[in-house]
Order: C-alpha cells, then structure tokens, then sequence
C-alpha cells in the first residue's frame, strides 16, 4: 500500500507544493505587477488625476526633466544622506551597547528597549516634534539646563535633517541592539575561552572572535535598517513635512507630494520608477551579502 | 588590589552609559504619556513638570467623546485584525510549500522579502486608481487588502522559520499512515507551529495597526484609522496637545502590551525569522 504511493509522491508533492503557494504569489504578483506597468506607462506622459486634463506624451521627457531639477538631486541627496547616516550611527551604537549591557543582568531593561521599535511610527513623530519645539520643547529646556545655547531643531535646513535622523535613530538603535544582543548571546563560549587562555586582549577578541562570527546578525541588521530607513515617510510628514523648503524631502515623501498634493502623476511616476530601481538594486546586493554570511557560518 | 579598583571603575562607567541610553530611549515615550494626563497649564510650564503635577482624564474623556476616536480605533481593529487572519492564512500556506517543496527556492523567498522591502508609495497611485473605479476608497475593505502587501511576505518568512525547526519525518510518518496532505498538516504540523502563528500574528497585528501611509491615501473619514485621526490632530493653526497625545497614548497600548507578553519572540519577529532566539 505504502510502496505503491512512493513513486508519485515526487510529482504529487510538486503540484501540492504550488499550490500551497499559489494565492500568496497570485495575490502579491497582481498587486504589484500592475502598479509596475502603470507607473512605466504614466511616467511617460504628463498625466493629471482629473480625466478631463489631456495626458500628454512626452517620451522620457519626464526622466529628462527629473535629472536637470535641482530639487530631485536635493532629494536624492537628502534620501542617501539620511539612509546612510542613520544606518551607520543604529549599528555603530547600537552594536557598542549591546556589548555593554550583554555583560548584565538586566534583563527588564530589554523589555524597555523594544518600546520605540514598536510604537506607531505616527506617535513617535508627534512626540519628537513637541520635544523639538523651540520655546516649548523640553530638548531646549535640557540644554539650557546645563547652560547650553537652545538649538534650532527644526528651522534651519540642516537642522532640520539631523533632527529627523536623530528621531530615526532613536527609533531604531535599539532594535539593532537587541538583535545584535541576541546574535552575542548565541556565539559558542569555546572560542572565547581559547583566545582567553592564549593571552587575547579585549580588542583582539573583538576583533577575531566576535566579530568575524557575527557577520550574518550585522548583514541582517545592515539590510533590513537601510530598506526601511530608505522608504521613510511617517515621521517626515509628521514632523518636517519635508521642509523647512526642501531640506528633509526623502524620496517616498516627494513621490507622495507630487502624486497627491500636486497632481503630477507623470512626474511622481518617473520618481516610482526610480524608487523602485534603487530598492531593488539595494535589495539584490544585500540578499547576496545574506546569503554569503549565511553559509559561511 | 588595583586590578578590582579597575574592574569596579569600568563596572561603574558601565552602569552609567546603559543608564544614560536607558533614559534617553525611554524619556520620549515618558514624556508622551505624561503629557496626556496633564492640565493645559502643566503641559506648557516652564520649566516642565516631570512628576509633580495634578494628573487628568480629561484628554482622554474628551477623545472619546468628541473626537471620531472610538470609530478610528474600531477601523484600525478592523483593518488589523481581519488583514492579520488573512495574511496568516495565505502566508502560511506559501511558507509551507516553501519549507517542504523547496518550491521557487531562494528566488522566491527573496522576491516574497523584496516586495516588503519595497516603498509602499510606489504601488500607491495606480491601485488607488483601480481601487477607486471599484468604488473601494474609504471602505473598510481597502487596508486588509493592501496591508496584504506588507505582511504576507513577513508570513512568509516567519512562519518558514518555523516550519523548518519541525522534523519532516514527523508529516511522513503521517502521510504513511494513510494521512493525506491536508490531514497531516491539520494533525500534525499545525499544532506544532501554533505559538509561532500566534507571535507572527501578533507582529502582523501591530504593524497594520501602525501603518500610516496608505491608510492617510486610501481612507478619507468613515474607514479612518487611528494614525491618520492623530495626524490630524496637527491642524495648520493649531496643535492640540492635550487629546493629540491621549490618543497616542491610547494608539501605543495594544502594541506595548502585545510585545510585552510575546518579546521572546520580538526579535525573531523584527528579523523576519533570520534570527532565531
């Protein structure tokens, strides 16, 4: 009875085993497949959301704009600024404490930790922007506390976008820590207990053992604080709104503005395609990186 | 006798910075809830008032009797509750065929991780644009049905990892028996997995119940969610920060109190899976 099955288990499992996935991959596939098609069409017009306004085809006339507005390469600059430096900061901070607190016991303190991770990113903004008040916020009233100049947070330009960064480190340094916590708590005590007794110092168990085996937590803490820090949007508009002038446009912000706020489809379609480029460029890279340090441990 | 004077001096430098980090990361989230249950007088004093203070539910009485919150909140329970029944659904089905089959392989995997990774802005135009033809726009129907885009792949993932941790001897076994595929699944994996679909699910819940951006495009007044209700608490005039942070208050409860119970699972769930703890 049982022999008889085996020889179609391989081709039954098969068919099985697709369409177990099947409504995920149709839903998910039709949801963003269309979209894709759409925003290549729309990007090649100047389209308006009100049917009456005529679309105009313009070829790449879009894209041709797009790279001659200084307002995009600000966005753009501004996109990579903040991705990069926020990332750099969550995972430089966050890695040193968890060293720290991986030496403790405080376990309660942890819990403490997932708080801002885990708050609608809408609340964390709001606070931030209270906090951030200049007369109001009592971020000035610290400073003056300890007889510093108040600061400027949100009204100048530059200001403004180590303000949004700040938030944005606040909200996920300690995500990078717990996780970095984790991935310590899990490495085997052996190789410590070896470099210990052939006289390593800290740093060069640091370096040698810590590290080195922990390049699949940092890949995945590398890759999925920069597609997130890449599509930032919440606290942008709750806070800055882009501004003051175009000083904290990220680009899913300024795709949102045009699409929705200024009914330039074609424009804000031409953004998308770019968006979508890059993401999935960023994506590619770091699925390989993933993979890598995935089997080489 | 030097070497503990220095053990002591680097334990005490220790506490301090993990002291300061602590402070800081929680200082905003203090100061929010604190804030909420303050007289308009105390919220504005200079200098602040950290803890002395006459506390009032006054904020909160009045977001819930004349503010739109309750039937935010009700939307927002909606949207999250019948998306993550959903998703759980679907996305388990696919991490099954995955684990088991191998089907699709890492490809697959990893366009499943690439579509949450995507910004949700991207896809927003063209299926408000379809969705408005349906007549969809500001319906209860609209976020379950986008929010699939955000936590199917994260199903996916999870669920995957977990699948993978059970024997597949244990199904074969089974299947030997006289079991077929389903019967196995609903005898003997499902149980199994049953604590890693509640903690995905609870993700799941907590990520639609703070997802802002599409509910601000897709819901106008009568589907409004919580996030998009508080936003608009900011008024060009002027900020209300009396109700704006009770309802925030209010808006952070389920997840806080979700992630406490499962936070053995919070780092797992944060990581799509890649993580295990």
């Amino acid at each position: 009875m049982t022999l008889n099955r085996i020889p179609t288990l391989g081709r039954v499992r098969r068919q099985f085993g697709w369409a177990m996935i099947a409504p995920a991959f149709i839903t998910l596939f039709l949801m963003t497949i269309y979209p894709f098609m759409y925003v290549i069409v729309v990007s090649l017009f100047r389209w308006s959301i009100v049917p009456t306004i005529p679309r105009v085809f313009l070829g790449l006339g879009n894209y041709w704009i797009m790279i001659r507005d200084t307002a995009f390469q600000k966005t753009l600059w501004v996109t990579f600024t903040y991705t990069i430096g926020v990332v750099l900061v969550e995972m430089f901070v966050g890695f040193l404490l968890a060293l720290l607190i991986s030496t403790g016991k405080e376990r309660w303190l942890r819990v403490a930790f997932l708080l801002p991770a885990i708050i609608a990113p809408v609340v964390v903004g709001l606070t931030w922007r209270f906090m951030l008040s200049y007369d109001l916020g009592t971020a000035n009233y610290f400073l003056k506390a300890v007889h510093l100049k108040p600061f400027n947070w949100l009204g100048r330009p530059l200001n403004a976008l180590l303000s949004v960064m700040l938030i944005d480190i606040w909200q996920w340094t300690p995500f990078a820590m717990l996780i970095f916590l984790a991935g310590l708590e899990s490495l085997p005590l052996e190789p410590y207990e070896a470099a210990r007794v052939d006289g390593a110092s800290p740093w060069q168990i640091l370096k040698y053992v810590t590290l080195p085996q922990l390049t699949p937590v940092i890949a995945i803490v590398l890759m999925f604080r920069t597609l997130d820090a890449f599509k930032t949007f919440d606290v942008i508009y709750m806070v800055t709104r882009g501004g003051p002038g175009n000083a904290t446009e990220v680009l899913s912000y300024k795709i949102w503005q045009k699409a929705f706020f200024q009914n330039q489809l074609g424009y804000a379609a031409a953004l998308s395609v770019v968006a979508i480029i890059l993401a999935t460029v960023m994506m590619n890279i770091f699925s390989r990186i993933l993979s890598k340090a995935q089997t080489r441990t | 006798m030097k070497i503990t004077g220095k053990k002591v001096s680097v334990k005490i430098i220790r506490y301090i910075v993990v002291l300061i980090a602590f402070a800081f990361f929680i200082y905003p989230i203090f100061w929010l809830f604190t804030t909420s249950i303050k007289f308009e007088v105390d919220i504005f004093s200079m200098p602040p008032k950290f803890f002395i203070f006459t506390p009032t539910l006054k904020h909160f009485i009045h977001v819930f009797h004349e503010t739109e919150y309750p039937v935010q909140a009700l939307n927002s329970l909606i949207a999250a509750v019948s998306n993550t029944a959903l998703s759980l659904f679907i996305g388990t089905m696919a991490a099954y065929g995955i684990s088991r089959f191998k089907v699709g392989g890492n490809r697959l995997l990893f366009w499943f991780l690439s579509l949450r990774m995507l910004p949700p802005i991207v896809v927003s135009v063209p299926i408000f644009v379809v969705a408005a033809k349906l007549r969809l726009i500001d319906t209860r129907f609209i976020l379950p049905i986008l929010y699939l885009l955000l936590n199917v792949p994260f199903v996916v993932w999870m669920m995957k990892s977990f699948i993978d941790e059970i024997p597949e001897e244990m199904e074969e076994s089974a299947l030997i028996d006289g079991c077929t595929y389903f019967g196995a699944i609903w005898r003997i994996v499902l149980p199994m997995i049953t604590p890693g679909l509640v903690a995905t699910g609870v993700l799941c819940f907590i990520f639609a119940w703070n997802e802002f951006l599409l509910a601000m495009i897709f819901t106008r007044a009568t589907a409004m969610t919580l996030p998009v209700g508080i936003a608009g608490f900011i008024t060009t005039e002027q900020v209300f920060w009396g109700p704006i942070t009770a309802s925030a208050s209010l808006a952070s409860i389920p997840p806080v109190i979700l992630a406490l119970i499962f936070q053995r699972y919070m780092v797992r769930g944060l990581t799509f899976g890649a993580l295990k703890t």
